[in-house]
């Protein structure tokens, strides 16, 4: 039973991409489409790790990291932000409200699973 | 579009017009401008085109992202069958025919182990059959050499008896005795011809059961070898055939993996479409918030106010970017490459 990821994009093909290549390395995966979604499926379960996009409709990326880390049980796991944005100002956001990296797209899955190994083991 | 162009030039001259016009001297207040009419007409073809170019920029992404997405899936399907192909393969290998083989090599080891272990006792029988042959050969050159110390003795009884029954009265004792000896002696030599016949027979029978057995023997080494032979041709048939398995399926394992591999690679490259989604959406927001300025422009002319600001306006419009590119096309003017991906860790 390998360590479970949550991938929350609007973009199935980015939540795909993502996907296969944390399958490939061992992890298990489960997806969000939008902030709002992905909150949903914070209903207890054991989630290793987050990699949220910033940019979504619903509820953006930086909201639900916010609202994740509201929880008890995720308040302490690791977020990587995945996204196209590039703004100083909203990596600072996203940093204040608890993520711990940001990965701008595209990216490579081999870039990808370093980021993810540094802040868990596989 | 050479009308829409004669339309905005029109707008930006009646637009320059009215700013000029309106620093040097105040408007007639109700005087109907000729450029009026030309405003007016720029502001609703650009209030009735943005939201064509709207619609067409969202079918166009709307379809890119529709399609993309499928043949993500479609794609993930083919990671997903390659890496449960791959699974299946190694542990075929592995745990099938693999393991099939060199159980079977095992059992077959051991079949023929037990024949040999048969026929080494079978031979250590025979062997004590030609033991038993020996020492009856030997028993039989005994009881001749009985029988003729029998008849030895026989003999020297006569010659006592013949020495005694010349020797008259006083040798009758001895001729008594020497009669007994010879009668012993006659005795003797009918057991040991008795005895010479039993061995003969026990050497007939036993002469016979080893040839049987040494016959049975041979036979049987024949028969192990021969199967010891068969084995051996099944099983270098049968490891000659797992090991075409293997190689096979060596390169097919080979193959899903580079398969695998390009079509990550592929999925990887469709990134694209995120990015162009979003462009597209900024794009269409900016055609939204053309046609709203254009109006606005319009409104500034006829109230004879002062001109929007364009650098105004363009800022508006990069500060919805996001992506570097979209902002260095945008002061550019030129396309913009696709910038390499960045992690920061906080």
């Amino acid at each position: 039973m390998g360590k479970t990821i949550l991938v929350v994009d609007d973009s199935a093909s980015v939540r795909q991409v993502v996907s296969i290549a944390l399958k490939g390395a061992g992890y298990d995966v489960i997806q969000g489409s939008d902030g709002k979604d992905a909150l949903k499926q914070l209903d207890g379960r054991r989630i290793h790790l987050i990699i949220s996009d910033v940019n979504m409709p619903n509820m953006d990326g930086i909201t639900f990291v916010a609202e994740a880390k509201k929880l008890p049980a995720y308040k302490f796991t690791p977020i990587i932000m995945l996204t196209t944005e590039s703004q100083e100002e909203k990596k600072k956001q996203a940093q204040a409200a608890g993520a711990k990296a940001w990965v701008t797209k595209p990216f490579q899955p081999e870039q990808m699973l370093a980021a993810v190994s540094k802040l868990i083991a596989p | 579009m050479a009308e829409l162009l004669w339309a905005l030039g029109a707008l930006a001259v009646g637009l320059g017009a009215g700013f000029v016009a309106g620093r040097r001297r105040p408007a007639p207040p109700a005087e109907v401008r000729p450029a009026d009419g030309h405003i007016a007409s720029v502001t609703r073809l650009a209030g009735s085109l943005a939201p064509v170019w709207s619609a067409q920029i969202d079918s166009s992404r709307t379809q890119m992202e529709s399609a993309v997405s499928r043949l993500t899936e479609q794609f993930a399907g083919i990671v997903e069958n390659l890496d449960t192909v791959l699974a299946s393969s190694a542990g075929a290998l592995e745990d099938g025919h693999g393991g099939t083989f060199d159980r079977s090599r095992s059992r077959l080891g051991e079949v023929v182990g037990t024949l040999d272990d048969a026929l080494a006792t079978k031979r250590q029988t025979v062997a004590e059959l030609r033991n038993l042959q020996t020492l009856n050969t030997e028993l039989r050159q005994m009881s001749g050499e009985v029988g003729a110390i029998a008849a030895q003795t026989n003999l020297l009884a006569l010659n006592a008896s013949i020495e005694a029954a010349r020797i008259g009265e006083a040798g009758a004792a001895f001729g008594v005795v020497a009669d007994e000896v010879r009668q012993l002696a006659d005795h003797s030599l009918g057991t040991s011809e008795r005895m010479a016949e039993k061995v003969g027979r026990a050497g007939a029978t036993i002469s016979a059961i080893l040839g049987h057995a040494e016959e049975t023997a041979d036979r049987e080494d024949r028969a192990v070898a021969g199967a010891n032979a068969e084995v051996q041709a099944v099983l270098d048939d049968l490891q000659a055939l797992v090991n075409g398995v293997r190689d096979s399926s060596g390169d097919l394992e080979r193959a899903a993996v580079g398969i695998r591999s390009e079509v990550s690679q592929s999925l990887t490259n469709l990134q694209f479409q995120d990015r162009i989604c979003q462009v597209l959406e900024h794009l269409r927001d900016s055609v939204t918030r053309f046609a709203e300025t254009v109006a606005e422009a319009g409104e500034r002319a006829r109230a004879d106010a002062p001109p929007i600001d364009p650098d105004e306006a363009l800022a508006a419009i990069s500060a919805s970017y996001t992506m570097d590119e979209e902002r260095e096309a945008h002061t550019s003017g030129r396309a913009a490459g696709v910038r390499e991906s960045e992690i920061t860790f906080f």
